[in-house]
């Protein structure tokens, strides 16, 4: 691949740059300046009046281990929801990446479509359909426990499960997409290449189209993982007391006990957690490109 | 991984696929899941680096009737239908009427910033809860409201003008009154519900819910376990704390709602929960049956305030709304709409003219029995209100 201007001439020396100016700028602003001031809060002790108080930088680590050890079960469970939502998403999405990537000819533009098309509806709208959809006196309660099949609670609002459900509905896209650009830019030939080496579909799908389709597996986990761990709207609305998320506690901490640095500190360590999974997840399948 | 030689042209164009494009669109998902994860950075941001500047407008007092906009902010279903179109005609005021009141603390939490730089907030009314308007006042956030602009003020009930939280009412104009009780769904629990304890019955796992808000939710459960309200303590506190987060932890309890409690109840999600008084007769329309109770133990008061911040934009505008609310004509309307108790004295025959079954509604107008069982929350100290909201917070929020 080329690399950058290779003519001596300043101007295009120093385009590039100028072009990533905005972006730079951009991020200092909506990133840098407010990850740095919460990284201080999160090391603050607050003092001074209850409500309007004074946040003193000191160093102060006792709000991690405050905050871990008061909140580690929602922070566990957290990573638990989101990881087995990542999963599920995958297994949904992929076999209908391929599907419409290879097997769906004419009808490629209107599936594609069909996949977009629930989330033209606002998020919030949703997800409260599923409040009714999944309603204790509902028709999907009543018909699961008349042959038997409903859980041990006897409902499915409220549970563990309905809020790993949210997060995979509403999520899901971000599998889907990622997951068919990877699969629909194989080229064909590849197979066919594979099948004159006398290989079984099987392995052909083994040898050349999931190693091919890596990056958009790993892109599509990441893009349901990242933002699924610190969801806090399918908690809120299909969890019970016993699924709060990480983002119900951060979110009640800002908003209601208004300790900041304990807030800061949860959404810190939130951070490091999903950092440190991505990294190690993106080792483990071997893709430099993304990291 | 091989590139491709050559591109397929029934690639769609929006989903362009090669390598860079693919980037690009990895990064815009990176960075808008990083902005998921800092959101609240941003809110810490905003919070301490912001610039100071003051919009003080309230006009001085020329003897002039209020004109122009009025921005008020209240809480959902707290309104009668037609109110504010005839509060506009008789007083020539135009209204911005907004629900977007919620939560004492939420809003607190939003707005205490602006304030504190005496920045208009976007309302020239707003009608928090007792202990919140009392808080605002205490930060000296609130203008006082003008005696002679608000001749109705003689409507309140003497019980409310004589209030320890504000001797006279001076900032604090009540808007509405009301229960903290039990809401059932009749037709699920099978039986009446008398008692606190009812929620902690084990047929009933699952399907309760309690309030979220400090006062309104521990209240109830001090109340049944014998601690008394005048003078609340830690320990009394953390005793009910405890009580509530065994039955949190075994799965009694669904929820902790805000005033979001209404849809789980009438969907038949919950069938016992914490409730507010007037919200249940709304809620009856949904599903008749509901009912509401206040428990053997007791319940508690709350009391909606309209006051007016100091960073009004239309102070006399502000006084010509309550002087209307204050109306006793004007008031039976709100309260026939919301069926909360009036703040206002000798409502009964006003009611009746509506409709003679609001004026006999305990809910509405509670029988002496019921007004024993009734208690109130006292003024706390700033430290005493976030001790509280934190030992409570540990288990709502977890």
């Amino acid at each position: 691949m080329a690399g950058v201007a290779t003519s001596g001439r300043q101007r295009s020396r120093i385009a590039p740059y100028l072009m990533i100016l905005p972006a730079l700028a951009y991020l200092a602003i909506f990133f840098v300046i407010p990850f740095w001031s919460l990284f201080r809060t999160s090391l603050s002790t607050s003092g001074g009046s209850v409500y309007l108080p004074t946040l003193t930088f000191a160093w102060d680590f006792g709000n991690y281990a405050e905050a871990f050890t008061t909140y580690q079960e929602q922070i566990f469970r957290s990573l638990g929801y989101a990881l087995t939502a990542t999963v599920v998403c995958l297994l949904i999405s992929y076999p209908l990446a391929y599907v419409i990537a290879f097997k769906s000819g004419r009808f490629k533009s209107l599936l594609l479509g069909l996949v977009i098309l629930p989330f033209f509806v606002t998020f919030l709208i949703r997800t409260l359909a599923w409040k009714t959809i999944l309603a204790d006196d509902g028709v999907v309660v009543s018909a699961l426990g008349s042959i038997g099949l409903l859980p041990e609670e006897g409902r499915l609002l409220s549970t563990s499960w309905a809020v790993i459900g949210g997060l995979i509905y509403n999520w899901v896209i971000f599998m889907i997409l990622p997951l068919y650009v990877s699969l629909e830019k194989i080229d064909a030939r590849l197979l066919e290449a594979s099948r004159d080496l006398y290989s079984s579909s099987f392995r052909a799908f083994r040898k050349v189209i999931l190693p091919l389709s890596m990056p958009g597996v790993i892109a599509g986990s990441m893009l349901v993982f990242i933002p699924a761990v610190g969801d806090f709207i399918n908690a809120d609305y299909l969890g019970s007391t016993q699924t709060t998320m990480i983002g119900n506690v951060i979110q009640k901490q800002f908003l209601v006990v208004k300790d900041y640095p304990a807030a800061a500190a949860l959404s810190f360590m939130l951070m490091a957690l999903i950092l440190a999974g991505v990294l190690s997840y993106t080792k483990a399948l071997g893709t430099e490109d993304l990291v | 991984m091989p590139t491709p030689h050559d591109i397929d042209p029934r690639r769609p164009a929006h989903l362009a696929t090669n390598r860079a494009s693919r980037r690009r669109f990895l990064g815009g998902g990176a960075a808008a899941a990083a902005a998921l994860v800092l959101g609240p950075s941003f809110l810490t941001a905003c919070g301490s680096d912001s610039g100071s500047g003051s919009t003080d407008t309230a006009p001085p007092d020329d003897g002039s009737p209020a004109t122009g906009t009025l921005r008020i902010s209240n809480w959902p279903y707290y309104m009668a239908d037609g109110f504010v179109a005839a509060f506009q005609t008789a007083s020539g005021l135009t209204v911005d009427y907004k629900e977007d009141f919620n939560d004492n603390e939420e809003w607190f939490a939003k707005f205490k910033e602006p304030l504190s730089r005496k920045q208009d907030i976007g309302a020239d009314l707003v009608i928090p809860s007792e202990f919140m308007a009392a808080r605002l006042m205490n930060l000296g956030w609130l203008n006082e409201i003008s005696e002679e602009r608000v001749p109705n003020k003689k409507n309140l009930r003497t019980d409310l003008v004589d209030a320890a939280i504000d001797p006279g009412r001076k900032f604090l104009a009540p808007y509405m009154s009301g229960m903290v009780g039990i809401a059932y769904n009749k037709a699920a629990t099978g039986r009446p519900i008398t008692s606190l304890d009812d929620l902690w019955d084990p047929a009933f796992r699952g399907q309760v819910s309690l309030l979220s808000d400090m006062q309104d939710g521990l209240g109830l459960v001090m109340l049944a376990q014998g601690s008394s309200l005048d003078d609340p303590s830690i320990e009394s506190i953390q005793k009910a704390v405890d009580l509530i987060r065994e039955h949190k932890d075994s799965g009694q309890i669904r929820r902790f709602t805000g005033n979001d409690y209404g849809d789980d109840l009438a969907a038949g999600n919950v069938v016992i929960a914490q409730a507010y008084s007037g919200d249940v007769v709304q809620l009856q329309a949904d599903n008749p049956d509901l009912e509401f109770v206040v428990p053997d133990s007791g319940g508690t008061w709350f009391i909606d305030n309209q006051v007016i911040p100091y960073t009004t934009q239309n102070q006399k505008g502000a006084e010509a709304w309550i002087d209307y609310v204050y109306d006793r004509p004007n008031y039976a309307k709100l309260v026939a709409a919301t069926q909360f108790v009036p703040v206002l004295s000798d409502m009964t025959d006003e009611l009746a003219k509506i409709d003679p079954a609001i004026a006999g509604n305990p809910l509405v107008n509670p029988p002496s029995d019921v007004l024993a069982k009734l208690h109130a929350w006292p003024a706390l100290s700033d430290e005493q209100t976030q001790e509280f909201n934190a030992a409570y917070a540990t288990i709502t929020g977890g």
